[in-house]
């Protein structure tokens, strides 16, 4: 108790004397209560907690002679096209003016999906080598780095090439968006290019459009 | 005999262990809570799956919906030996009050010859300044967010350098997570261009690895 402790309040003392009663020594806490709990709803809410997240991004040193670098040509690859109004295309192979786009969303019946599948291949191995790595003991160390490596080797083998390429139109959003689905479906090679859209392909989408 | 009065009881309620218990969490709160310094623009980052955690020392690119650049350093030692560099790159005196200033003044976004006039305003006062980014030149020209992308990045290796330095001499552990990375923290409604271009000119710097800061999105399935 904060109060002190007296010798009980009008105790009979020595022959039954009678005292003055002494003022109680108590303190009253309650302003004091009101002003941590203050301070405490102060700190919660301006508090912040969650630390953002971050997705690491490594762009290439810039070349002096850009001129005589090409966007790479990929027979098999597959080229995404970002454009406004958050729409995205897709095509197979090289562009020619006969290519088809393909119409889809960021969503995950639509970028995912066509990833899952382009990249299916490389998920198996990745899944295997993954059932396995849940096999392996905690403490084995040389076991896991094993796999790790198998990790990058089926990695650094992977022949699946997505190139990415941007509009005027497209947002930041978009481009995290993309990144974000590569991370979750595995896409070891991937490429962004700076200059964006060829002219055909631009041309393309617009006849898409209408 | 007198009869035997039971002493009356205080209808009080103890409220020490409430008062522990208060300013335990009051104290708690204070120490861990990191405050928000006051941005000169509120962006609204975009969603990821990731999972990494924003390094300890970043140098914040903040990118508005607009393309303007914005930039912080978390290091108030390397923000100021920052401001020095940049502000002898451009033949700029300063004093040493301005450059104590600067070191605690959260993220910027005006060219360089503006600052000193902007430090000397109140807190309550700089809010009110409509800041419109670091000025850029998209044609490869050095331009201030050049030096200021540059001089960080030396910088940042310096301190890094004198810190290992350090605990090398002292013999303690040294924390390499401690090393100022570059974080860009883009509205998500900016055209991607925009925010390329910003990027560009740290490329030119020579600073090739950047963390794109994220809000957080929920688990994802392949199917």
């Amino acid at each position: 108790m904060a109060q002190i402790q007296e010798s009980g309040g009008g105790g009979h003392g020595k022959g039954g004397k009678k005292r003055a009663k002494k003022s109680s020594t108590h303190v009253d806490m309650t302003p004091m209560v009101d002003l941590a709990f203050l301070l405490l709803t102060f700190f919660v809410l301006t508090s912040t907690f969650s630390k953002p997240k971050v997705l690491r991004m490594i762009f290439p040193e810039k070349l002096d002679k850009i001129d005589n670098v090409k966007a790479p040509e990929v027979k098999d690859g597959l080229t995404l096209l970002l454009t406004d109004k958050d729409k995205i295309y897709y095509y197979r192979g090289s562009l020619k003016p006969t290519t088809e786009l393909i119409p889809i969303d960021y969503t995950r019946t639509g970028l995912r999906k066509v990833l899952v599948d382009y990249n299916s291949d490389m998920l198996l191995k990745l899944q295997d080598i993954q059932k396995r790595m849940n096999k392996v003991d905690e403490k084995d160390t040389a076991a896991k780095r094993k796999l790790d490596d198998e990790v990058l080797q089926v990695q650094t083998a992977s022949k699946q090439i997505v190139l990415v390429k941007n509009d005027e139109g497209a947002t930041y959003r978009n481009m995290i968006d993309v990144m974000d689905e590569f991370m979750i479906t595995q896409i070891a090679k991937y490429f962004v290019i700076d200059e964006g859209m060829a002219k055909l392909e631009k041309d393309l989408i617009k006849k898409q459009g209408n | 005999m007198p009869k035997v009065k039971m002493p009356r009881s205080n209808p009080t309620l103890d409220m020490t262990p409430m008062v522990d218990l208060a300013f335990l969490l009051v104290t708690f709160f204070m120490l861990t809570s990191s405050f928000r310094t006051p941005e000169p623009v509120v962006v609204d980052p975009p969603t990821s799956t990731t999972k990494i955690e924003i390094p300890k020392q970043v140098f914040m690119i903040t990118v508005d919906n607009k393309g303007g650049a914005f930039i912080d350093i978390t290091n108030a030692a390397v923000k100021s030996r920052v401001f020095e560099k940049v502000c002898n790159q451009y033949g700029m005196k300063v004093d040493s009050l301005t450059v104590k200033k600067f070191a605690g003044s959260g993220a910027i976004g005006m060219k360089l010859s503006s600052i000193p006039q902007y430090l000397e305003l109140e807190a309550n006062e700089r809010t009110k300044v409509n800041q419109t980014g670091v000025p850029y030149d998209t044609t490869g020209k050095k331009s201030e967010l050049y030096w200021w992308a540059f001089y960080t990045r030396t910088e940042a290796h310096a301190d890094f350098k004198m810190r290992e330095e350090e605990a090398k001499t002292r013999k303690l552990p040294f924390d390499k997570s401690n090393y100022i990375q570059f974080a860009v923290k883009a509205a998500s409604d900016a055209k991607y261009d925009a925010v390329k271009n910003v990027i560009q000119i740290f490329r030119d710097a020579k600073v090739k690895q950047f963390q794109m800061i994220t809000g957080l999105e929920a688990e994802p399935s392949l199917k």
